[in-house]
């Protein structure tokens, strides 16, 4: 007995040199992830001079608060990040409510043609975008003569897209969808047809209510990729809504015009360059923070893996 | 008999059923795809042989064969260094992303305390991952190495690189050049990470038991077991990979295909042309890594 505890405790000994170094590495590597971002902080509070003094490279001389206050007026903040949220939230909306009754049809039911409309799904994931801008810009201008009302450049046909299941990665939150769906166990939906509910009422009253956390996941994912997608958004909607990234964007020539109306005084530098990007990605680290629990806990549980 | 014949009328009255609700699940993306990708993917194909003018009344297509790849690869001098500059990177990006990410999530497995936090930081990418976050930080970067003397000034300081670049000079600057973006290549592993992770989560446990009873030590079991196992994870997660390269919006290629589609002296034929070079492009790209992880079927053995 005592021996083989013994012999428990040396082997745990025995593993402690490699957890060190499992950590060393993890913490490394975690540091190359996040310098991008710390740099970006330190930048974003550096004052003009600051940056171009070489002996400053983390922890500003002077700190200055303006870098952010000017960045957040070009970008003009108040009415893009409102724009940019309700933009990703309503196509994510529309994507998460379409890939769940695509992937409930495809792990509920055994129609004609099954396999046929999944590899039809892989495909359009794999199928670069702008093989199919081209034509569909061309659509959506004849058809736009055709019946005189204004398509490009409004949200029209992003949202018809993602209403139809074609928005940004929809095939990837349809195999989200459908790996969880099939891990719900099918008596529930037999016990319900047989006290009179009908398909819908199945997927609505059951299936969705037992999905909250995949829900979730999938929401967030298609909020974000939708977020940060610029090409789509750039060729359809043309910047007739001001949008967070797209400003980004556009950033150093918007800053210049805008510089040029003030006077002389400003100039584009890295400080102001960087307090922009950070202050585009914040809204999204904000709500990963708040979110990544249930986020980390869902990628995990549903598994993204498309068998 | 009568038996036989009702359920075989009940089994047909079954299936009709399923295939009503499973086409009245699916209609509205079968309607998406007809629309909005079949549709415009061989229009694509077509509109490449063609010029297209727009003109009051509509666009007006006009074949006229091989004219617009001519063109690409011959009149315009952009476009095949654009394309090359894009193989160069997916295929190294591709290579170093899933082997990285495979190592983390094997290490980000092993541990248990502080696994929270690390798992923030390494899900992070997935969150903030943007063309203009991405353009502007290697801004940023490049402006940083300008100001103090130029990336290869930086890397002749290590001794390791100067012994590297008396062998091989075009190596030690491919290198270079991976090493100075290796942030940003770090920031693509994010959902490969992901993947691997509920990968190596699903290994049944009995097989590492039976591996370690058979004497196995720790470095076999991960290239006997783990490696195996996640292989097919592997090939799900390059093919991510691949179309996430192909969707950074800021590379090269991604500019002409834009300038392309607002240029209306040239025509949307031409875009359609450059567009549905690019897309063979990665499709290829796509297909070779296909072959490289696909699973090699007539083993007889499953461990």
């Amino acid at each position: 007995m005592s021996k083989k505890k013994r012999e428990g405790r040396w082997r745990r000994l025995r593993a402690v040199p490699g957890k060190i170094i499992i950590y060393f590495v993890l913490i490394c590597i975690g540091f190359v992830y996040l310098e991008p971002i710390l740099e970006m902080i330190a930048k974003a509070m550096m004052s003009a001079q600051d940056i171009v003094d070489p002996s400053v490279t983390w922890i500003p001389k002077t700190w200055s608060f303006d870098n952010l206050r000017i960045a957040a007026q070009v970008l003009k903040l108040e009415v893009t990040l409102r724009n940019s949220i309700l933009f990703s939230g309503g196509l994510a909306l529309a994507q998460t409510i379409v890939s769940a009754m695509t992937a409930y049809a495809l792990s509920r039911f055994d129609f004609k043609g099954k396999r046929f409309w999944f590899v039809m799904i892989i495909l359009t994931f794999i199928m670069p975008v702008p093989v199919l801008m081209v034509p569909r810009l061309m659509m959506l201008v004849t058809a736009q003569t055709a019946t005189g009302i204004q398509l490009v450049g409004t949200v029209i046909p992003q949202a018809a897209m993602a209403i139809l299941g074609q928005g940004v990665y929809s095939a990837v939150l349809i195999l989200i969808f459908y790996t969880s769906f099939n891990m719900i166990p099918r008596v529930l939906d037999e016990a319900a047809e047989i006290d009179g509910a009908s398909a819908w009422r199945v997927f609505w009253s059951i299936v969705v209510r037992i999905s909250g956390s995949t829900i979730l996941v999938v929401f967030l994912f298609s909020f974000v990729w939708n977020w940060n997608e610029t090409y789509i958004t750039s060729t359809l909607l043309r910047g007739n809504l001001p949008l967070l990234p797209a400003k980004l964007n556009l950033f150093n020539s918007e800053f210049e015009s805008a510089a040029s109306a003030v006077g002389g005084a400003f100039r584009l530098n890295e400080a102001y360059k960087m307090s922009a990007t950070l202050i585009s990605i914040s809204p999204l680290v904000l709500l990963y923070v708040f979110v990544q629990r249930k986020f980390i806990q869902g990628i995990e549980n549903t598994g993204i893996t498309g068998e | 008999m009568v038996k036989k014949r009702r359920r075989a009328r009940k089994g047909s009255y079954m299936t009709r059923k399923q295939n009503r609700l499973g086409y009245f699940f699916m209609s509205p993306w079968i309607l998406g795809f007809l629309v909005f990708t079949l549709f415009p993917f061989l229009m694509t194909i077509y509109l490449s042989f063609c010029s297209v003018s727009s003109t009051i009344k509509g666009y007006e297509i006009s074949f006229i064969g091989l004219d617009n790849y001519y063109t690409a690869f011959f009149r315009n001098t952009e476009f095949v260094p654009a394309l090359l500059s894009f193989l160069s990177m997916v295929v190294p990006y591709t290579f170093i992303i899933i082997v990285v990410s495979f190592i983390l999530a094997y290490l980000l497995n092993k541990i248990k305390t502080g696994r929270t936090i690390m798992r923030i930081i390494y899900f992070l990418p997935i969150i903030i991952l943007s063309g203009p976050v991405m353009s502007q930080i290697l801004d940023s970067a490049d402006e940083a190495i300008t100001l103090s003397q130029g990336v290869s000034e930086v890397y002749k300081s290590i001794w390791i690189f100067r012994i590297l670049y008396s062998y091989s000079p075009t190596f030690t600057l491919f290198l270079e050049e991976i090493f100075d973006q290796l942030s940003m290549i770090l920031w693509f592993t994010g959902i490969p990470i992901v993947l691997f992770i509920s990968t190596l989560q699903r290994i049944n446990h009995s097989l590492y038991e039976a591996a370690y009873i058979d004497g196995a030590n720790e470095w076999q079991v991960l290239w006997k077991v783990t490696v195996p196992m996640a292989k097919p994870t592997a090939l799900v997660a390059s093919i991510f990979t691949i179309v996430q390269l192909g969707s950074y919006d800021t590379s090269d290629i991604y500019g002409l295909i834009k300038a392309a589609t607002n240029n209306t002296a040239t025509g949307l034929g031409y875009a359609a042309t450059y567009a549905w070079l690019y897309g063979i492009m990665v499709l290829l790209v796509i297909g070779a890594a296909f072959l490289i992880f696909r699973e090699r079927k007539p083993k007889a053995v499953v461990l």
